[in-house]
């Protein structure tokens, strides 16, 4: 099985080539793979405080280890698919791979990706503020 | 019941469905979120996204007039077009491109009441084809400085104690919140608010479907309550301009005030500039924690 970084690599990879549209358009269908939340996570928002309170976007975040495998559930509204795809990207990158190699996503991804021009300046920040923030919480991951 | 002063600015969603095919008319999307657009728009909209095609990559600033004439021919926009702004965020993107294309001149701009929300609850169709446009000659003013208050101005106007509107929340007005966490670079330095702006924030001014407010509503809030007049110069400002470009259109053209302009440098410049001054606090008068007439320092 590929590594985190190996498996994100493909993925940036993806976009890379794209024109601006298409880049958008691939992360509309990212976003519309991003699996909505089992019964299970529906119950646990209601009572845990899983929010990014500092993403202006509705976005809710598990950062799970089981057994050393690392699993990012995640819940992000329906108006920001753009948040949404690139939080899927995350997921498929990190899903069933070692907690440790989370550390290893480097912060430059959305350089990589090409957003920047896509996204402009501020918006791309949130982007980053998410690795952060996924990064931050597979350092100290919560059972799962 | 009063009406809108300028009720013709705004369409409703019907408007706009009985006009798609209409070659006069184009239906501009500006949204936060761009995929917004990507993944289904108003069949035959043009997007023309606030920070990629509307602010100039160098400068801190909107892009020259030259590069505003070929955003639009490009989006098939000519000087007599009828363009229709909407987006999401209760159209708050929508009315910054309407305030940007009016600094340009354009002269028939309208905003769709409700924005994507309002189409969303009606039923109507969202398409994902892409639209291309033929491309349209287009010629624009001299940017108008009429809506549009720069730092140098928005100082003096403070000073006169002359009708400030601050959009933002109340936290970020009280000084409480600066920026985000994570968000090293984004906000500024200092949190806060102009002196003697009022607080009034953006969401005051709509419904929960995202139209705007009754003109009785909004008489009510500005003039009644807050003792605004219409003919006195007004300067509204936020972040970065967006949520007041909102509450610009508000006061201008639901309302009818006669004198108000944007002050898009708003907090992210103000937050960050020396020795202007700060209020803290609830209070419009606050705290004054810098003046700008502080005695010069010697080098």
């Amino acid at each position: 099985m590929a590594s985190v970084r190996e498996r994100l690599d493909e993925l940036v990879g993806e976009f890379a080539d794209l024109d601006a549209r298409e880049k958008l358009e691939l992360l509309v269908d990212f976003a519309h793979g991003l699996p909505a939340l089992s019964a299970e996570y529906v119950a646990r928002k209601a009572v845990e405080d899983r929010r990014v309170h500092e993403c202006q976007t509705s976005v809710f975040l598990w950062t799970e280890s089981a057994g050393g495998s690392a699993r990012l559930v995640a819940e992000v509204a329906p108006e920001a698919p753009t948040v949404k795809g690139f939080v899927a990207i995350l997921a498929d990158a990190i899903n069933g791979r070692p907690v440790a190699d989370v550390a290893t996503i480097s912060d430059d991804i959305l350089d990589r990706m090409g957003l920047a021009d896509v996204l402009g300046i501020l918006r791309t920040r949130g982007l980053r503020a998410i690795v952060a923030r996924v990064k931050r919480g597979f350092a100290e991951p919560t059972a799962g | 019941m009063p009406d809108y002063i300028h009720p013709e600015v705004l369409v409703s969603t019907e408007w706009v469905a009985e006009h798609l095919s209409d070659p006069q008319v184009r239906i501009v999307e500006s949204d936060e979120d761009r995929a917004l657009y990507t993944q289904g728009h108003i069949p035959g909209a043009v997007e023309i996204d606030w920070a990629v095609d509307l602010q100039c990559p160098i400068v801190r600033d909107y892009i020259d007039r030259a590069a505003f004439e070929k955003l639009c021919a490009e989006r098939g926009i000519s000087n007599d077009t009828t363009v229709v702004f909407y987006g999401d965020k209760n159209n708050w993107w929508a009315c910054y491109a309407f305030w940007v294309f009016k600094l340009y001149g354009h002269k028939d701009c309208r905003v769709m009441d409700g924005g994507r929300k309002r189409w969303e609850l009606d039923g109507r169709a969202w398409s994902n084809e892409r639209v291309s446009s033929p491309l349209a000659h287009y010629t624009a003013q001299e940017q108008d400085g009429s809506i549009r208050a720069l730092r140098d101005e928005v100082l003096k106007h403070t000073k006169a104690g002359k009708q400030l509107l601050d959009v933002r929340s109340p936290e970020e007005y009280r000084g409480e919140r600066m920026h985000m966490p994570d968000y090293p670079n984004e906000g500024a330095i200092r949190g806060g608010h102009i002196p003697g702006a009022q607080n009034v924030p953006w969401p005051m001014n709509c419904n929960d479907d995202g139209t705007f407010k009754s003109a009785k509503d909004l008489e009510k809030l500005y003039i009644k309550e807050l003792k605004m007049k219409r003919r006195s110069p007004t300067i509204a400002y936020c972040r970065i301009g967006e949520r007041s470009s909102l509450t610009w259109f508000v006061l201008t053209y639901l309302l009818g005030f006669g004198n108000v302009k944007n002050y898009d440098g708003s907090w992210l410049e103000w937050g960050n500039a020396v020795r202007v001054p700060i209020a803290k606090g609830a209070e419009p008068g606050g705290v004054v924690v810098a003046v700008a007439s502080a005695p010069a320092m010697h080098a």
